[in-house]
């Protein structure tokens, strides 16, 4: 998987013993899900909220029920490592990227890969699905976004204006704008049907975009930048409104994630092995998520649930769920 | 004008378009009449205390912008979650949806093998390229991209709540490449058609209804290339494949297609002529635009559309452009003018995009028409803005609208602001957001707002209807104060407004006394009837007899109908007189009569046809609808016999002179009521005779006859032709004007009325010195209503009514109508009064009754 590209220099966090007081909300540990033989590199849950899935460098996707904790099932087809993997809105199908250069089309309920999408010259980095999960956008390594028709397997457009891998894509709730970072510093934003770039985001000194989304409602997306930042922009506004510090982000792309409880938090990974939640709006951390023994590098909040879900590297290769 | 009108206006526009969906369109952009409708004190927000003719401007789609306020900002707190809520679609989805669908629905019919299993869906694969040559696999190519990112943008749009718009935009694009890429091989026949049979063959079905999509749309636009391109596939699928195609592909699909076709506009009020002036010489190379015929199509659902084209001389080899453009304006005007001649009693409106809109302004200065609209109006010049002080323009008393794309190259808001505010004429702006010179909206703007380029079009043809609407029945809006009975003006609608916007002209005419023969000749009632009842205004008037038979007893319903109104506000009841001058005709057609009866028996619903049984007569009615007080009305002193109990006086031919000469002898009541007659004179001329409604005739105890009016009419109609020269111009207020009450707007108006009564006479002129001999001998024959039918210039009625013709021999060649009705109209309390308040000014309706000042003294001695 494409994470280990970067573990040339081999973090050892630093054990930060500094005991801070747990304001609101307090996540307690529910789950350790164990079952992965390498890095986990993404957890996802589903639109209804009931599985997760998780994707990992030992070539597998792991599907687990979420009320429980349980393992259901393993999808396996890929050649190499699974970077990223997303679902359909209606629950019924995943698209992984891997290191193999492809995407896969996964229909959960028979646990097979349906549709193989060949065109990435390099690691495919990051994948999602269109709202209506009629297309999938993918980032690769080639340094290219591709559009890809889910019915048919073909790639409709690639768009190749980043000049370094890319490593997020993401659509807004309506489907009408697609985000894509890179590490050339870039946050693009296109608009899905001319396939046009709109606008252009990036910070001070263009540090490089880990990962990007698009809030909930689409007005907002949420940058993520190694330079130990998260950024919320406005949309319309292009300008930065919130600044999420406190975090280490340097070397791998991680995950971050909007929840919708109250208040507004955002969650993150850490390479300090930690998981943070920020309140939204006052931008302060409200709680540290302590459990894991590597890097957390995925994130993930239960749309219908108070659950974060977090998956660690190599040293830890478990999952675990959070709930409120 | 006066803001009360403008008000009025604003209400009944916004009654009339409230309930239609494409009101709703824009209405976000509306509020200034919600205020208006909620506060009708209050002023318009742009009102402007040296621009009181330039009304506010109108908003169409324009968004408004938004200030942004940092301050504020920060303690809001940041929504991630709440999705702002889309504005819902203003076409019926479904219906939209369907129609967008329709290509993938039958795309079957394209394929030229129907038993085949249709290629899968990665044909691309598949496709033999073998044998190909460089230009195909280009050409192929090309198409393929077009194709693919139609694709991209259907499956990326799929699930948007304003799909069918977006789906319209993408096709619209796809074909444009598609046209791009025939076109880079200048539509090759053989290539060409070498590529429609491949890609049928090979496309997979969505593609191929994509592929569909795009020849829908081509077809609109260059139907003759496509139908060259189809030829070749259409040799193979056969002729049922062929038509289902043809039918497939006969016009393209557009979102709005429900809402355009439930909500059709009606025709405006007065069946006016709407002359369209072209913005260019025309030539067989360069047909007029497609847009231009567009709109040339949607104004004749407003009323009958005569272009006007111009055809440069000489192939326009040594034409300069002010000769063109002197051409131009010379075409226009003699259209105008020919128009005036043959069908005086309607109203004329003037439209023009771009320079057509300057040519119809200008058009405007010197003739006569009842408003202008213009579409685009080039205000930008090379040497800056028009309306500089010697700009012939400003002299514009027409009521004009504008339409301005906001975007638009010739012209921008603020300078059209302006220039409005210099211009005289009542005057109205529309602008379009996002539209250019042509009135078309942007792709962005469609896109963003969920608009269709049909849906823009329509929402300025409301406004124009509106506007003209407006200018039409403007003299409703001096008259009443209380709102009308919506049912009776449904009903009464053709006669109604066609005395609306006829009394409207009066203030126009009135101002402009130069050109004499560009006025409008008043018509009497029988034509404009008659109108009415012909299906086209321009069907050429056959002969038609008003075979008015019925038995009138005190009150008849059909005329209760007219003035129903009138009625409900005066309760009083009302009485009516008819005069029928029957004349046999041996031309009479039966199923003319027929039918006519048929439109007459819904008027007077209850009285039996008596005069059916004479079907070889026709007759010349004359209506008199009295309208006084309930009790005096029936029991008036009927004069010479003329009027009993309300009976229609029936003076067959012998009898005219007889009768006739008894109204003359009215002639000496009526000189002691001058300004009575003046009153009825004046409006009968102005409002084209039909239906004239002259308040003072029943409250003169000795002239309640209405034929005496007519008599004294016809003289003082003489009378004034005779000495028009010597006429002022511009009266001051007589006698009478003291009799205006607080009814009449403002002393303006009644000015305004008394100037209009020169510029009647003046124009009446030509018809009436042909009388002069006759008008010297008035006794002895029928000349009060000859004089009165002759007047009103009838054009083409009198020429097919041999009758008419004999009777009116002593003007051979002159025409006559065959109606008048005239309705007199009093306030019950002043029935008996003869003071000069009594004269019943007071109670005159609309502002033009008032008397002119200096006539009664001119009026001849009753023999």
């Amino acid at each position: 998987m494409a994470t280990q590209y970067f573990k040339t220099v081999e973090h050892t966090s630093t054990n930060e013993k500094k005991s801070f007081k747990l304001k609101k909300p307090n996540y307690q540990l529910k789950f350790t899900l164990d079952g992965h033989t390498r890095a986990i590199s993404a957890v996802k849950f589903n639109p209804k909220g009931n599985w997760l899935a998780s994707s990992s460098d030992d070539k597998e996707i792991k599907i687990w029920e979420v009320y429980s904790g349980t393992y259901m099932k393993t999808l396996t087809d890929h050649n190499l490592g699974i970077s990223d993997i997303a679902w359909s809105s209606d629950s019924e199908l995943l698209v992984s990227a891997s290191d193999d250069k492809t995407l896969k089309i996964w229909n959960v309920g028979a646990g097979k890969c349906t549709t193989t999408l060949t065109g990435h010259t390099d690691f495919v980095f990051c994948c999602n699905f269109s709202p209506q999960s009629d297309i999938i956008y993918s980032g690769s390594f080639d340094e290219n976004v591709r559009i890809w028709n889910v019915k048919t397997g073909g790639c409709l457009r690639c768009l190749s204006t980043h000049s370094a891998p890319v490593t997020a894509v993401h659509t807004n709730q309506n489907g009408s704008l697609l985000v894509s970072g890179s590490y050339d510093g870039l946050c693009r934003i296109w608009d899905t049907v001319s396939c046009q770039y709109i606008k252009t985001f990036m910070s001070d000194n263009c540090p490089p975009v880990s990962f990007v989304k698009f809030s909930p409602n689409g007005e907002n997306i949420l940058t993520a930048t190694m330079d130990n930042t998260l950024n919320l922009w406005d949309l319309k506004k292009e300008k930065c409104l919130k600044k999420y510090i406190g975090h280490k982000n340097e070397k791998y792309c991680i995950f971050a994630d909007f929840s919708d409880t109250d208040p507004k938090l955002i969650v993150s990974g850490s390479e300090d092995n930690l998981v943070y939640v920020w309140n939204l709006e006052t931008e302060e951390i409200v709680q540290k998520l302590q459990g894991h023994t590597d890097i957390a590098i995925s994130t993930a909040c239960n749309p219908k649930l108070k659950i974060i879900a977090s998956a660690a590297l190599e040293k830890d290769k478990t999952i675990k769920l959070w709930e409120k | 004008m006066s803001h009360r009108g403008g008000e009025r206006d604003f209400q009944t526009s916004a009654r009339r378009m409230g309930t239609s969906l494409l009101f709703q369109l824009s209405v976000h952009e509306r509020e200034l009449d919600l205020v208006f409708l909620d506060h009708s004190y209050a002023k318009p927000w742009s009102a402007h205390p040296d621009a009181s003719s330039a009304r506010p401007t109108r908003m169409l789609f324009v968004t408004p912008r938004r200030h942004q306020d940092s301050t504020i900002e920060a303690d809001i707190p940041i929504d991630v979650e709440t999705v702002t809520s889309t504005p819902v679609p203003l076409y019926d989805n479904q219906k939209a949806r369907s129609v967008m669908n329709e290509c993938e629905r039958h795309v079957i019919f394209a394929r030229t093998d129907a038993d085949a299993p249709p290629p899968p869906e990665d044909w691309e694969e598949h496709v033999n390229r073998t044998g190909w040559t460089i230009a195909q696999n280009k050409l192929f190519n090309k198409i393929l991209k077009a194709l693919q990112s139609d694709r991209l943008a259907r499956l990326a749009n799929e699930g948007a709540c304003n799909e069918p718009v977006l789906r319209r935009i993408a096709v619209d694009k796809c074909a444009r490449r598609v046209r791009q890429a025939l076109a880079s091989v200048s539509w090759d026949i053989k290539l060409v058609q070498w590529l429609h049979t491949t890609l049928v063959e090979t496309l997979s079905l969505p593609m191929l209804a994509a592929y569909l999509d795009a020849l829908q749309t081509l077809k609109g636009k260059i139907p003759t290339l496509i139908d060259r391109m189809l030829m070749s596939s259409t040799t193979k699928t056969g002729a049922a494949g062929a038509e289902a195609l043809s039918l497939l592909l006969k016009r393209p699909w557009d979102p709005a297609v429900g809402v355009l076709s439930h909500n059709k506009p009606s025709k405006l009020p007065g069946s006016p002529l709407i002359l369209i002036a072209s913005s260019g010489p025309s030539s067989s190379m360069f047909p007029t635009s497609r847009r231009h015929r567009f709109w040339q199509s949607q104004l004749s659902c407003l009323g009958k559309v005569i272009p006007i084209a111009t055809h440069l001389l000489n192939n326009g080899s040594g034409v300069g452009v002010l000769q063109c453009l002197e051409h131009m304006i010379g075409a226009v005007r003699g259209k105008v003018l020919e128009i005036h001649n043959h069908f005086p009693h309607k109203p004329i409106i003037l439209i023009g995009w771009n320079t057509g809109a300057l040519v119809a302004c200008h058009v405007s200065v010197m003739e006569y028409v009842t408003a202008v609209v213009c579409l685009g109006f080039p205000l930008l010049t090379v040497d800056g803005p028009r309306g500089d002080v010697d700009d012939p323009l400003l002299d514009m008393k027409t009521p004009v609208l504008f339409v301005i794309g906001q975007n638009s190259l010739q012209c921008h808001t603020e300078a059209m602001e302006d220039f409005r505010e210099k211009i005289r004429a009542d005057n109205s702006m529309v602008v379009v957001g996002g539209a250019d010179d042509n009135l078309r909206i942007s792709k962005a703007k469609k896109k963003s707002e969920g608009l269709t380029q049909s849906m823009v079009d329509r929402c300025v043809q409301d406004e124009i209807a509106d506007f003209l609407t407006g200018v039409l029945t403007r003299a409703e809006g001096h008259s009443g104060s209380e709102p009308r009975d919506q049912d009776a003006e449904k009903k009464k609608k053709p006669r109604d407004s066609a005395r609306r916007d006829l009394a409207f002209e009066l203030p126009e005419r009135g101002s402009r006394p130069t050109s004499p023969a560009a006025k409008l000749p008043a018509s009497p009632s029988g034509s404009e009837d008659l109108s009415s009842v012909s299906s086209s205004p321009t069907s050429s008037p056959k002969t038609k007899m008003a075979t008015v038979t019925s038995v009138q007893k005190s009150s008849q319903i059909g005329t209760a109908q007219l003035l129903k109104r009138h009625v409900q506000r005066t309760e009083a009841v009302l009485t009516h007189k008819q005069a029928q001058v029957p004349i046999s005709s041996d031309q009479t057609e039966e199923a003319d009569k027929e039918d006519l009866r048929g439109q007459l028996k819904r008027q007077h619903p209850p009285s039996p046809p008596p005069g059916s049984k004479s079907s070889k007569r026709a007759k010349i009615k004359v209506t008199i609808v009295s309208h006084g007080d309930g009790a005096s009305g029936p029991s008036l002193p009927s004069q010479g016999g003329t009027t009993e109990g309300g009976k229609p006086i029936t003076v067959t031919r012998g009898q005219a002179a007889v009768g006739a000469k008894e109204l003359t002898g009215l002639l000496t009541t009526a000189n002691t009521a001058p300004s009575a007659f003046h009153t009825l004179q004046s409006r009968l001329v102005a409002s084209g005779g039909h239906c004239v409604a002259a308040s003072p005739g029943s409250t003169l105890p000795g002239s309640t006859s209405a034929s005496s009016l007519l008599q004294g009419l016809s003289f003082s109609l003489q009378d004034i032709s005779s000495k028009t020269p010597t006429l002022p111009a511009s009266a001051s207020p007589g006698p009478a004007t003291q009799a205006s009450s607080v009814k009449l707007p403002t002393p303006m108006q009644g000015l305004g009325a008394i100037t209009t009564g020169t510029g009647t006479i003046v124009r009446t002129i030509p018809v009436a010195t042909t009388l002069s001999s006759l008008g010297a001998t008035p006794g002895g024959k029928p000349t009060a209503i000859h004089q009165l039918l002759t007047n009103g210039g009838l054009a083409k009625l009198a020429s097919s009514l041999p009758g008419l013709a004999q009777i009116s021999n002593q003007a051979a060649g002159l025409k006559a109508p065959t109606t008048i009705t005239v309705t007199l109209r009093g306030q019950p309390s002043r029935v008996t009064t003869l003071s000069p308040m009594g004269t019943g000014a007071a109670s005159l309706e609309e502002s033009t009754s008032q008397a002119l000042p200096s006539t009664p003294q001119r009026l001849p001695p009753a023999p």
